[in-house]
């Protein structure tokens, strides 16, 4: 049985300016101590679907089960067993970071022993020992942050739903809340997360989602997505070399003053030279999570225009 | 989780979310008592004295009502604002757990205040043992009434901005403009009835009549002028509203 299951999931927002298919016909499965990633541009419909599944909303039609039990009709066997971090959620402005992690854990049940260990537990791994008696209104945002994650993954909930975690956070925090994260998985839950970290997903998740205008484009392993583009390396430039010019060799991704190339590996050698005649810079490596995001996405917006 | 464990959540939240913040700046007692207390010294100086123990009364059921205008804020803000009822929702407490806390750290709030209140009344208006506990009974049921009134109406926004002005509309409509702070006979006899438009007006007038002050409203039906059918009156709107709250209060958006 998978942790999550989801049929023919649509939801439709009703609006001013017309209806918004935020979930169209959404089949989904996610093995139970998997951790799983949502990736998708802003407005994919990623946050609707997490709402869903934690029993925030009410799809309008198909059906989700969470550990075999039926969300829509039975919310109050599902929410014992789930957590969420939801998006862009801040902490009570008056509470240290040590109190909420032991005070969401006392109402949900822990007992006084059993919470207090697990907050010094998380709140160390968290890197939040500095932060820990200082009233959250004092605290900056990634910290803020971070007390949110903190207070979601003691729970140690058989499901635990993340989105966008490490908004907002330093390349140390991001860190430790992955070590967190995975820890979680290693003794038994199930995560699912979105980000807009490319990298992150690459690093943590087992298996991801991409997620566009409410559909799933692609769902499978991070690397076998990488192998989805059609092109071996990954050249990047600056200067050297204008985008028309480079269009011959491949795809290329404009980015800034940069250009990327996606392309061969037969063809490095002669790029690369030409680029440092003329002056310019190269870099040269292999083909990351993010173009065959971009490439996968991509195609579905040409195709949208 | 049981129902012993759901009860203890509901103290466990009122802790946090009401003491705690209280005692971290107390300062928030004196906006509580601030405008019931200036009612009351309008009505000292302005008023007979035969009436300055009705306005005592007001000021405890004012305070009393005003829990549903912090409840009101409070719920919208921590859903929001901080996206927090949801991480309430997503987890064992069931909701009635959670608007309980969440009604109790109100009343966390209000009960300075509200003892303040009752000092002075026992001080110009002494009253019996048994007079006293019921007054806690309306109390309690008006408190209850209130704030389901505020965490339901707080359902219906989907905008912080758009709440503000509502819970002063609504509530200061319910303790300033019904007899709260003066006797349902002040106004002219043939209007009176009116007064039941308002919830508050049967909670106002059974705290008058259990504390010996008396002063209800007369109609011409006999069965309507005494503190049974306020009783029942109040009673069955707490019923109305909690049941509306638990209901509508929208675990789930559509
Ligand atoms: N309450 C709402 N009412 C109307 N439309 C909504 C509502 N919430 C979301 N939408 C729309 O539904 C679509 C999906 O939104 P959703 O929040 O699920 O996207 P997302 O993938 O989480 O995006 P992001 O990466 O920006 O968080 C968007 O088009 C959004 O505008
Ligand atoms: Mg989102």
């Amino acid at each position: 049985m998978a942790a999550l299951e989801a049929r023919a999931l649509t939801k439709l927002y009703h609006g001013r300016r017309g209806t918004v298919r935020a979930l169209d016909q959404v089949d989904l499965d996610i093995p139970k101590g998997e951790l799983f990633a949502f990736l998708g541009r802003n407005g994919a419909g990623k946050t609707t679907f997490i709402k869903v599944a934690a029993t925030l909303l009410l799809p309008t039609s198909g059906e989700v089960r969470l550990f075999g039990e039926d969300v829509v009709a039975h919310p109050e066997a599902v929410r014992p067993l789930i957590a969420l971090v939801p998006q862009e959620g801040r902490p009570f402005f008056h509470m240290t970071p040590r109190e909420h992690v032991y005070e969401y854990l006392r109402v949900r049940g822990a007992s006084a022993e059993s919470a207090g260990a697990r907050t010094s537990e998380v709140i160390t791994a968290m890197g939040l020992t500095p932060f820990e008696n200082e009233p959250s209104y004092r605290l900056s945002g990634g910290v803020q942050q971070r007390t949110l994650v903190a207070m979601i993954l003691a729970t140690e909930a058989p499901f635990l739903f993340l989105d966008e975690p490490t908004l907002g956070m330093d390349p140390f925090g991001r860190r430790q809340v992955w070590e967190v994260i995975r820890r979680a998985v290693r003794k038994g839950s199930t995560v699912l997360l979105t980000t807009h970290y490319l990298d992150e997903a690459e690093q943590l998740a087992q298996e991801l989602a991409v997620i566009d205008s409410g559909k799933v484009l692609y769902r499978g392993a991070p690397e076998a997505l990488k192998s989805t583009v059609k092109r071996e390396v990954r050249l990047q430039f600056s200067g050297g070399f204008t985008a028309k010019e480079l269009a011959e060799y491949g795809q290329v991704i404009q980015d800034r003053n940069r250009l990327v190339l996606l392309t061969m590996r037969s063809r490095v050698r002669e790029l690369t030279d030409r680029a440092l005649e003329r002056g310019g810079e190269v870099t040269v490596g292999p083909v990351t999570l993010e173009e065959a995001f971009l490439e996968l996405v991509g195609r579905g917006i040409e195709e949208e225009q | 989780m049981s129902v012993r464990q759901q009860a203890y959540a509901a103290l466990r939240i009122c802790y946090f979310n009401g003491i705690m913040p209280l005692w971290r700046s107390p300062l928030l007692i004196g906006a509580v008592f601030l405008t019931p207390f200036s009612f009351l010294f309008f009505l000292y100086v302005i008023a007979p004295r035969a009436l300055f123990p009705f306005g005592v009364v007001g000021g405890v059921l004012f305070t009393a009502l005003f829990t549903g205008n912090g409840m009101l804020n409070d719920a919208a803000y921590l859903r929001l604002e901080r996206q927090l009822q949801q991480v309430f929702v997503a987890s064992p407490v069931r909701p009635l757990a959670f608007l309980i806390g969440m009604a109790l750290s109100e009343l966390a709030f209000a009960l300075p205040a509200m003892v303040l209140f009752l000092g002075i009344l026992l001080w110009v208006h002494p009253f019996s043992a048994l007079g006293l506990a019921a007054l806690v009974g309306v109390v309690l049921l008006t408190w209850l009434m209130a704030c389901t009134l505020g965490f339901f109406v707080s359902t219906l926004f989907q905008q912080l901005r758009e709440i503000w002005p509502i819970g002063t509309l609504i509530f200061s409509s319910l303790s300033v403009l019904p007899p709260v702070f003066y006797p349902a006979t002040a106004i002219p006899a043939p209007y009176q009835w009116v007064a039941f438009l308002a919830p508050s007006t049967f909670a106002a007038q059974l705290a008058d009549r259990v504390v010996g002050l008396g002063g209800g409203i007369t109609t011409s039906v006999p069965a309507f002028n005494g503190p049974l059918f306020d009783l029942l009156g109040l009673a069955a709107l707490t019923l109305l509203l909690a049941s509306a709250a638990t209901y509508f209060s929208r675990w789930r958006e559509s």
